[in-house]
């Protein structure tokens, strides 16, 4: 169970994020959607300890306070970033991308088990397990970022606007390949900007406007509500 | 042939140092300029080990390679993570530890020429004629080759086949997924940037077998090494070991050809024309 609490993140003046409080339980998926600068990306970040938090925030994973700590220490807690780049290695083979994955301690036991694990999902990265991934195309790095935060173990799987730059078929593929990951126990967290295929998959959603969370609701309720739509769906554009 | 073979021995002993340039440059982000001067400091040693000691000098490479981790990794500790810590941009690092490096590599020539004087060294060891192709190479330069040349295998299966190897290799191409997969990211620089100490200093101490040193030689070397690795790619093995023989080739033919006088400067023109048509290395790919 992942809790943030009243999170504020400052960019020299400008608070990308203000008092922002999530929960993510261990096998829901979670959504936040929100507009281009919102400051979705910062809050996911700050949570995977990429961006600092304020000093009295509070950030705590199964009751750990897991707020002030580097994000190599964060990963040992059970939480996996799939940053907006998609944090892969591009020099390196699928098979050393995944290989690093398990580089956390919490994460060795089940290497070989985890590897299995990804291949069943993503069969094309069993196939190209010795190509260098930087000359794969978008969808499949996209794979290979989340085989290789999968690696890590992660109880909270954290994704920053995952299906950004895919084919709509594609993105299907990938939320189908996420709702499959949470049946095996890992909560997940991802933030979009425009997706009903996010809500659709997705147990619960919030909002956030400005930094600001302005709305939380079950992902039915958000998908049924008009103003919703209209605001963050993209259904009220000419 | 003559000249392509002393070339190939030349480069093998270019290319230990330059592999240890490449993990301090290429996974700690250092360009470290007193990279010569931990090579000259190796030669030092393996020159007192026989002068002095009556021992073989390529038995110096272990204490050389100890010390040499052990002081690269206090200088990264101590001098260069506060850097590292304090820059808000690559750019920003790769200023501040080239100056500071810079500075260093003076600290180091002086303290040279403070403990052993400032005149030419060399010594005569395994000195003996040996045969390839019916023609005679000094002994000395084939085992400090062969030294090399085992050394770079080792590294090279090391930075390939082992988990922390492949996590150096990790922050070299990536830093920030780096930490988002559990690796200390200044940890492992701090490693690589001693590994890298020790296996430049270990190259100096094969590279005296047959060469001539003063303590002021550091910065030739260094330039050589920026040479190897801006050549072969900042972060590729293969293209630094490569890049090794083709300057030695070049060297050696310039040497032989035109004037012996003329090689650093057929380094440097080697060096333009590399940044003139290649820049992103031999097996670099065009960067974004």
């Amino acid at each position: 169970m992942l809790e943030v609490r009243n999170l504020s993140v400052f960019y020299g003046q400008h608070h990308a994020v203000e008092d922002a409080s999530v929960t993510v339980g261990a096998d829901e998926i979670v959504v936040m959607l929100g507009a281009n600068g919102a400051g979705k990306s910062t809050l996911i970040r700050s949570i995977a300890g990429l961006a600092p938090a304020r000093p009295g925030c509070s950030i705590r994973m199964d009751g750990e306070e897991i707020a002030a700590l580097p994000p190599h220490e964060i990963v040992e807690k059970g939480i996996a970033l799939v940053p907006e780049d998609r944090g892969i290695f591009g020099d390196l083979t699928v098979d050393e991308n995944l290989t690093l994955g398990a580089f956390p301690d919490r994460a060795r036991g089940a290497e070989a088990a985890n590897r299995e694990r990804i291949y069943a999902l993503f069969p094309v990265l069993k196939e190209r397990r010795r190509q260098a991934v930087r000359t794969m195309s978008g969808g499949e790095q996209q794979m290979v970022a989340i085989g290789r935060a999968i690696m890590s173990a992660p109880s909270i799987l954290l994704l920053d606007e995952p299906s950004l730059g895919l084919s709509p078929l594609l993105c299907r593929d990938l939320f189908r390949a996420l709702a499959e990951i949470r049946t095996q126990g890992v909560g997940i967290f991802l933030v979009e900007q425009n997706s009903k295929q996010s809500l659709a998959i997705a147990d619960r959603g919030y909002l956030l406007e400005n930094g600001h969370v302005v709305g939380a609701d079950s992902a039915a309720n958000l998908l049924a509500d008009e103003a919703v739509s209209r605001s963050y769906l993209g259904a009220g554009e000419a | 042939m003559d000249i392509l073979i002393l070339g190939i021995l030349l480069g093998g002993s270019y290319a230990l140092m330059a592999l240890g340039l490449q993990l301090q440059y290429g996974v700690a982000r250092i360009m470290n300029l007193a990279n010569g001067e931990v090579l000259v400091a190796g030669s030092f040693g393996a020159f007192w080990f026989w002068t002095g000691l009556k021992l073989s000098p390529f038995l110096s490479i272990v204490p050389a390679a100890l010390l040499a981790f052990a002081a690269n990794w206090l200088v990264y500790r101590y001098v260069l993570r506060p850097l590292v810590r304090r820059a808000k941009s690559h750019g920003q690092l790769e200023v501040d530890s080239i100056l500071a490096t810079f500075g260093m590599s003076f600290i180091l020539v002086g303290v040279m020429i403070a403990v052993f004087g400032g005149e030419y060294f060399s010594y005569s060891y395994l000195a003996r004629p040996f045969e390839i192709f019916g023609q005679p190479y000094g002994l000395n330069r084939i085992v400090a080759f062969g030294g090399s040349a085992v050394l770079c295998i080792v590294l090279a299966l090391w930075l390939t086949r082992s988990r922390t190897g492949l996590a150096l290799r990790g922050v070299a191409v990536n830093p920030t997924a780096a930490g988002l997969v559990g690796i200390d990211v200044l940890k492992a620089s701090a490693l690589a940037f001693a590994l890298g100490g020790a296996v430049t200093a270990t190259g100096g101490a094969l590279l005296s077998a047959f060469l001539t040193f003063d303590a002021s030689l550091g910065v030739i070397f260094t330039m050589k090494a920026l040479i190897i690795i801006i050549f072969g790619g900042v972060s590729d093995i293969r293209g630094a070991i490569v890049a090794s023989f083709i300057l030695g080739i070049v060297e050696s033919a310039v040497a032989r050809l035109i004037d012996p006088g003329l090689t650093l400067a057929a380094a440097y023109i080697l060096f333009i024309a590399v940044l003139l048509w290649r820049p992103q290395g031999l097996f670099g790919r065009k960067s974004a």
